[in-house]
């Protein structure tokens, strides 16, 4: 009689899995997006999702800030659906794509400057591309060498998964290296909350990062804002991606939701979040 | 043996196949351990051994430049591995003495209402996750130690010094005063007293005033990161040291009574020599919880690759193995087998070998200490 | 060394070894003190009439009738100060453009810091971002806010040798002699008709969806990763762990496979958690490919390595535990080994077993380093549970760790994250509390 119990215990455990389980082979065409990449793109597309699940019950997208080279890296291998980059893939990306079948196909979402930051309190108001480069490669340590007091530069870097990074290195560093003093933190985010804490730092973010906390240096002698990146005088610009695997299949849920940039909505929202929107690029 | 008195030699043939079989499921099932952590080896090596072989290993160990997203790429890991090695360094400082005072006080010196208030109180500390110190590092400690670095300096000066300057003054005029006849001996010690104490407290002093001069320029720093794995290491220091001295018997502690030692002397003289083994089993475990912790570096450590120049000052970011493999993992690109990529694994099988190797020590530690006790 | 000096080394020693405890104690107020603090602030704060509105449109909740009547007399309060705003609007534009240019820029700063504070007005088209289409929903970022329009933060970098210093300037003299002037007046003795705040107390804040990037709502899908993710790890942790226990208490002698079984368990112990997250990564995901992505099936496999050598250790002390007379008297009675393990042994272990099943689902639900590469994304919606094998999901420590320094507007919602970091502590310490109780019974129990 125990043993009979036992046995009927177990196919009401199992039934019960089943159960729980079973829409898996229902559902599991469920519609999805997954997003991974850039923290400079990132809010771009957690608005961006949050907007279109709003308006489309039943979609699901979730969205990952690990790094441009991450979501590069996923792409590849078939783990995202679209990979947000603040740079563009390199060559040995492509190659790695096309090796295991992926294609990867651009779409220029937003454009973005990239600001030099610094604590309100330093009382220098711009630099010359080639002072921040000097601050950078350790030439310039003190911020008495470029007008203010006499006080050891702190610089903040990130991490070399970023885009932002790849971008700042390519625009304004030629290729010299970072000096060894440099600090060095995971996102747009951390980089601002580092300079805002920190009276004697300098640091570089998206456009969109910058608000009343931190001072965004003249570069060259030009502000970034909307009108000087999207003309290109200012400097240290550069176009933010959206990567996909091919051309998404037009009128599916991927498709509708990569041209969402092109909407008067989706243009309002680039712009509410401080990046700059684009309709051609 | 079972149930057997009437039962069929087929039935009793089936029933010790059905034994065979569930005992070697049983096997199977419990080495999972031995075959995870085969994997784990296998896996992590299988991604290390390609970045040896396409860069050596005398860069990776001896070379202070890390810039692995350059083109020429370079690997040099060793302000790294200090970063590592001087965060478990300050972490131990911090929890070592900390952990073993404590201990005995759980053990032998609290009553035992104390003590049950006092346990909860070391596993709470235990529980609380990882990311949660990292965000007390990063939001509360940081700004603090970057607005007042010198006075916390200052004041940990204070508490750790003012008690040994207490106590080693007292026992110094004490020895002193007690080569001098009768008479002489209490104007001796109020003399010693007051010399040696004014020296204390004017050292002291000094050091505070110098301390509070200091200007930290970023609160993310190792000596940040320091003080929060020690917190973290401590109750693993506390609760196993705390067993090895309650494994101590209760004879050796009456023993030592019984000969007239004070209760400081029996813990210092007889039971904690007597537990040591134990005792540095623990403290491995705790240096092994503290340069395993990921998320507490990634985000209050600063994560710049240099060697703080002089190597002791605390107070300039450091950057760890962990931290670089966290931040760097996103760039790594694994398709095409960069340098990149398997160098944060080669990192991987540093952190897997140094822990694996630390255990093999105080397992050995704690087997030889149970084979002596016999 | 004389008596006394050994009595007072002795009184001494015993202080400084207390002192050590006091110090424990501390670091732990300290730590968990600002937690508990400022993270209550995210379930009982002052809320205002946007929030009400907020929890009226978005969650359904709230007497529409009373809170519409409330937003109404708020736009009352606030109309003269709008007015205000358009009149000079419609100034700036007939007094022609060397009046613009003097007071174009501040007039705008000023604008858009009135619309932060309290949200579009009446005729305005609604913002496309939900943080920008409601007011300030809490007192006091609201009263922030209001000290940011009342002053100008402007820096003094006379000195030369050092950094500027912050002053406050009153931002009424850039408007001096116009019709703006009454403007600040107004705002700072009427604020509280604006805003109404009364006290709120959220308690769904952990229940509750989380809108435009955890600005409004609360954070109910990193509390379901985080459930799913521990749970799912004990599923597969608990059986794997209480079998190797029983083996190496009962069936075991001290060959040399078992001393290689316990070296290998206390080994796997020691692993980095950052090394179980590059294998988690590396073999379940793309080795095995439980899953396309990243997925709570992958994390929960990671997580469950993770604590199964806690699992078993602490089985394994519970079943040693169980006196020997319990095991002597059922195979007394006949019962095979595995039927005394199954109907005497384990029954009598269980607490001890479930003491150490709660430790581990709360070490579970407080790692990151293993789910930062295998289940964890900053934002996505709660999953269902079939939805756990193939997609990811938010856990709280990760969250905690992207709010803390990823996110766009790390300021603004400061409440929130220690709100998270709360429910996770409070989370972690109620499960080892639950451990700690039960554990109590037992010793209790067997003493007895």
């Amino acid at each position: 009689m125990n043993r009979f119990r036992n046995v009927l215990m177990c196919i009401a455990l199992a039934a019960v899995l089943c159960v729980t389980f079973m829409p898996v082979a229902l559902f599991a065409q469920a519609t999805k997006i997954v997003i991974d990449g850039s923290t400079t793109v990132g809010p771009i597309a957690k608005a961006f999702a949050e907007y279109y699940m709003s308006k489309n019950a039943g979609v699901n997208i979730t969205v990952s800030e690990s790094g441009s080279g991450n979501g590069a890296k996923s792409l590849i291998n078939g783990t995202c659906d679209i990979a947000t980059m603040s740079r563009f893939m390199k060559d040995e990306e492509f190659k790695a794509a096309v090796d295991k079948g992926v294609f990867p196909v651009a779409t220029v979402v937003s454009v973005d400057g990239i600001a030099v930051i610094v604590h309100p309190s330093c009382p220098v108001q711009g630099l010359s591309v080639d002072q921040v480069r000097d601050i950078y490669t350790g030439k310039i340590t003190n911020w008495k060498d470029v007008g203010g007091p006499n006080v050891a530069i702190v610089i903040i870097s990130r991490d070399t998964n970023s885009g932002t990074y790849e971008s700042f290195e390519s625009l304004v560093l030629n290729k010299q290296k970072i000096s060894d003093k440099a600090e060095y933190v995971g996102s747009n985010g951390a980089v601002r909350e580092r300079v805002q804490s920190t009276p004697a730092a300098i640091g570089y973010v998206g456009l969109g990062f910058v608000d009343k906390t931190v001072k965004a240096l003249k570069v060259n002698n030009i502000m970034p804002d909307e009108a000087t990146v999207t003309s290109g005088s200012y400097p240290i610009a550069r176009p933010l991606f959206m990567f996909t695997n091919g051309y998404p299949k037009m009128g599916s849920t991927l498709y509708s939701f990569l041209n969402l940039y092109l909407t008067p909505k989706g243009q309002e929202i680039v712009k509410a979040i401080g990046f700059v929107p684009i309709t051609k690029y | 043996m079972q149930d057997q008195l009437v039962i069929s030699k087929g039935a009793r043939r089936f029933k010790r196949l059905g034994a065979l079989f569930g005992s070697t499921l049983l096997v199977a099932l419990a080495s999972s351990s031995v075959i995870a952590l085969l994997f784990i080896f296998y896996f992590i090596m299988r991604d290390a051994l390609p970045f040896f072989r396409l860069e050596g290993v005398r860069e990776f160990l001896t070379s202070t430049h890390w810039y692995p997203s350059r083109d020429p790429a370079e690997f040099g890991a060793l302000s790294i591995f200090v970063g590592s090695a001087l965060v478990t360094l300050g972490a131990s400082i911090v929890a070592v003495p900390l952990g073993i005072l404590a201990a005995l006080c759980l053990s032998d010196i609290l009553p035992f209402a104390v003590r049950q208030v006092a346990k909860p109180i070391i596993e709470m500390l235990a529980a609380i996750p990882s990311v949660v110190y990292g965000f007390f590092a990063l939001v509360v400690l940081a700004p603090l130690i970057q607005a007042r670095g010198g006075t916390l300096l200052a004041a940990g000066a204070w508490m750790v010094l003012a008690p040994l300057f207490l106590v080693s003054t007292t026992v110094a005029s004490d020895i002193v005063s007690s080569r001098f006849p009768q008479r002489l001996r209490t104007p001796v010690r109020i003399a010693t007293l007051a010399v040696l104490g004014g020296l204390g407290i004017g050292a002291l002093l000094a050091l505070t005033g110098v301390l509070n001069r200091l200007v930290v320029s970023s609160g993310t720093n190792a000596l940040n990161v320091s003080v929060v794995l020690g917190i973290m290491a401590l109750p693993t220091i506390v609760s196993v040291s705390e067993d090895a001295l309650n494994s101590v018997g209760r004879e050796l502690r009456e023993g030592s009574y019984a000969l007239g030692a004070t209760r400081a002397e029996t813990l210092l003289k007889v039971v904690v020599p007597a537990a040591r083994s134990g005792i540095l089993a623990a403290v491995i475990l705790g240096v092994m919880r503290a340069i395993g912790e990921t998320m507490v570096v990634w985000m209050a450590s600063g994560n710049a690759a240099r060697i703080p120049s002089p190597w002791f000052n605390l107070l300039q970011p450091v950057r760890t193995l962990t931290a670089t493999i966290a931040g760097d993992m996103g760039e790594a690109d694994q398709v095409t087998g960069s340098a990149r990529y398997h160098v944060l694994f080669a990192m991987a099988l540093c952190l897997l070998a140094f822990a694996f190797i630390m255990n093999l020590v105080s397992e050995y530690v704690v087997r030889r200490s149970r084979k002596m006790r016999g | 060394m004389e008596l006394g000096t050994r009595k007072l080394f002795n009184r001494s020693f015993s202080l400084v070894s207390i002192a050590a405890i006091v110090l424990m104690a501390l670091s732990l107020v300290v730590l968990l003190g600002p937690i508990f603090v400022k993270g209550s602030s995210a379930f009982v704060f002052r809320g205002t009439v946007e929030y009400r509105m907020l929890m009226l449109n978005r969650f359904g909740r709230g007497n529409q009738a009373v809170v519409e009547a409330e937003k109404a007399s708020a736009e009352a309060a606030r109309k003269p100060v709008l007015d205000l705003i358009r009149g000079f609007e419609g100034e700036m534009e007939q007094r022609g453009p060397e009046f613009r240019a003097k007071y174009e820029s501040d007039f705008r700063e000023l604008k858009g810091l009135v619309l932060e504070l309290f949200g579009p007005s009446p005729g305005e088209p609604t913002p496309v971002l939900l943080r920008q289409q409601y007011g300030q929903t809490r007192w006091d970022r609201s009263k922030l806010k209001l000290e940011g329009i009342l002053f100008v933060e402007e820096y003094d970098y006379s000195d030369p040798t050092r950094m500027g210093v912050k002053v406050l300037k009153p931002r009424v003299e850039r408007f001096r002699g116009t019709s703006m002037e009454p403007l600040f007046g107004d705002l700072e003795r009427g604020i509280e008709e604006m805003m109404r705040p009364r006290l709120t107390w959220y308690w769904r804040f952990p229940f509750d969806d989380s809108y435009d990037s955890h600005f409004f709502g609360g954070i109910w899908p990193e509390m379901l990763g985080t459930i799913y993710l521990a749970i799912g790890s004990m599923l597969f942790a608990v059986p794997l762990g209480i079998v190797t226990a029983i083996y190496l208490a009962e069936y075991s002698g001290e060959g040399h496979f078992v001393s290689l079984l316990r070296t290998c368990i206390s080994a796997l112990a020691g692993v980095p958690s950052i090394v179980f997250g590059l294998f988690g990564l590396a073999f379940f995901i793309n080795t095995m490919k439980v899953s396309q992505s990243k997925s709570v099936l992958a994390g929960a496999l990671t997580l469950a390595i993770l604590v199964l050598p806690t699992v078993i250790r602490a089985s394994e002390e519970a079943i040693k535990a169980v006196p020997l007379t319990y095991k002597e008297a059922s195979m007394s009675l006949g019962a095979s080994k595995w039927r005394t393990i199954l109907t005497v042994i384990l029954p009598a272990a269980l607490p001890g077993v479930l003491t150490s099943i709660i430790i581990s689902m709360g070490r579970a639900a407080g790692e990151t380093a293993p789910i930062i590469f295998t289940a964890a994304v900053s934002v996505g919606k709660p999953l269902a549970i079939w939805q756990t094998l193939t997609q990811p999901t938010p856990a709280l420590p990760w969250n905690i760790y992207n709010l803390a320094t990823e996110h766009q507007a790390v300021d603004e919602i400061r409440h929130v994250q220690y709100g998270m970091v709360l429910t996770l502590v409070v989370l972690v310490l109620l499960l080892n509390l639950t451990a700690i109780i039960i554990r109590a019974r037992i010793s209790k129990k067997l003493r007895a």
